[in-house]
Order: C-alpha cells, then sequence, then structure tokens
C-alpha cells in the first residue's frame, strides 16, 4: 500500500484505504451507494492537513482550487457539460 | 507547448481495472512516485458519480542543467488529481496538474478508462498530457519542454507496466477472495 505524505498518518491512511477498497469493489461496483468507511477517513484526513499546512502544500491546493474547484473536472478550462441531456 | 497522446488495451474487464487504480501504487516500476493522498472524495447519491481527490508525492531526478533552469533542488514534487467514475457509463476520467514549480513548468494529463469498444472485456486507456513551460521560462522553454516530455513518455511507459503488474496481482486476489465467498455460501446452505 502506498505511504503518506505525513508518515505520522500512513497507518490512518492504510486503514482508511483498506476499507474503502472494500467498499468499492463489494459495494460501490455493485450500486450500492451507502457510503462507508467515513470515520477512518476523518481521522485520516485530519492528520494530512497538519502534513499540508506543515509543508505549505494547503496554500499549493488553494491556489489551484481557485481555478478548478472540488469536484470538477476542468481545471481553468470550460466546464463541458456533456451530460446535460435527458 | 508540447503534447503527449497515447492508448492502450488493458487485458481485463473495466470494473476489476477500475478498482485496481486504487491500488496502482507502490510499485516496483513506479518508484518517483512517494506517496498518494485522498485530500477528498464525495459521492452522489442520484448518479452514483464518485469524485476523488487526490495529492501525489512525486521526486523526479532531474539533470543538472534542468535543475538549473528551475532553480529547484530535487525535492518532493507535488500534483493534484481529480478523478471521476461513472459507474453506470463506466468511465474512470482523471485530470491532474503539477502544484509545485506551476510558474515555470505546467504538465497537465488527462486519462481515461472505459470499457473496450470492440471487446467489453477489454478496458482502454487514453491519456494525454499538455506541457508548457511558464512565461519566466521564455529563453529556455523549449530545452525544459523537450525534457519534460520525454520524462513524461518514459514515466508513462513505466506507469503502463506497472499499472499491468498491478492488474496481474488484483485479478488473482480477487478470484481468491471470490471462491472463499462462494465457499462461505455454500458451507452456510449446507446447515
Amino acid at each position: 500500500m502506498s505511504s503518506s505524505v505525513g508518515p505520522d498518518c500512513t497507518e490512518l491512511k492504510q486503514k482508511y484505504d483498506n476499507c474503502f477498497n472494500k467498499w468499492y469493489s463489494e459495494k460501490f461496483l455493485k450500486g450500492d451507494t451507502t457510503p462507508e468507511c467515513e470515520d477512518l477517513f476523518k481521522d485520516y484526513r485530519a492528520c494530512v492537513m497538519v502534513t499540508l499546512k506543515e509543508k505549505g502544500i494547503d496554500k499549493l491546493l488553494d491556489e489551484s482550487r481557485k481555478e478548478a474547484p472540488f469536484p470538477s473536472t476542468s481545471f481553468g478550462e470550460n466546464n463541458n457539460n456533456d451530460n446535460k441531456q435527458s | 507547448m508540447k503534447l503527449f497522446k497515447s492508448v492502450h488495451d488493458f487485458q481485463y474487464e473495466w470494473s476489476l481495472v477500475s478498482a485496481a487504480n486504487w491500488q496502482k501504487y507502490p510499485n516496483e516500476h513506479c518508484t518517483h512516485v512517494h506517496a498518494v493522498d485522498v485530500l477528498d472524495r464525495r459521492l452522489d447519491p442520484e448518479t452514483g458519480v464518485l469524485t476523488t481527490e487526490r495529492l501525489i508525492t512525486v521526486n523526479q531526478s532531474v539533470p543538472r542543467l534542468i535543475m538549473k533552469l528551475l532553480g529547484g533542488d530535487s525535492n518532493a514534487q507535488y500534483v493534484r488529481e481529480i478523478s471521476i467514475i461513472d459507474p453506470k457509463k463506466k468511465t474512470l476520467t482523471m485530470r491532474s496538474q503539477n502544484l509545485t514549480m506551476s510558474n515555470l513548468l505546467s504538465v497537465e494529463e488527462e486519462i481515461e478508462y472505459s470499457v473496450h469498444p470492440e471487446d467489453s472485456n477489454k478496458t482502454q486507456f487514453s491519456q494525454q498530457a499538455t506541457i508548457s513551460a511558464g512565461s519566466m521560462m521564455t529563453r529556455w522553454a523549449s530545452v525544459l519542454e523537450d525534457f519534460s516530455i520525454k520524462r513524461f513518455q518514459q514515466n508513462a511507459a513505466v506507469g503502463r507496466e506497472g499499472f499491468s503488474k498491478v492488474l496481474e496481482r488484483f485479478v488473482v486476489m480477487a478470484e481468491a477472495s471470490q471462491q472463499e465467498q462462494q465457499k462461505n455460501i455454500k458451507s452456510n446452505n449446507d446447515h
């Protein structure tokens, strides 16, 4: 499994990843949209946020998100909304 | 500005490829990828579409000339990636852009995994990248772009090789887990 940018967060990340991967294959792909693993994600994310701040990555992300906010597919382009029909 | 485009087939069906995508790293071919973090994730309950934002931490070994041009060191570089999975349409689209050194060089990548148009058991992979040196690099733009495109091609090649290996292992594990589940169902029915 991959590591986290914050070495202290790797364990939390892998717990979350394991949960997500299981959910993805067993639920999501089979059409079940009930979200899971949210508590694990909260803990992991809280840890990563600290690292992002320490390394100044949060500022870089803010810049990028100004141009292409989440959720969005485009980075500074016009959004092609193909799914406008029906 | 330089463009890169490639299309490739993976010999596995889309659901499996999309699941293996989350476990692509680490792999022995892509040693430049050091960390992958999920920053945000949203599931649209109506469309079923899953959107994910990730931070990829990369360490690129770079020739000294390029390093001098960029004025950087070989510290970690960061990439922001947004991926969108539509389980009904069976498409996985990923867009990413470098966060670091973006005023000097911009690398934008777009990837799509979709069901192969001629064989629904296969997955088509298309990858496109736009690489352009920033305005601060006008004199050396061409040098920087040429290097970046070549490096991108190399990374793309090891990326495909690495992912193929990941897929092979993934299939084995998925089949084993399925057999395990069927055994459990059978033994439950036998009671």
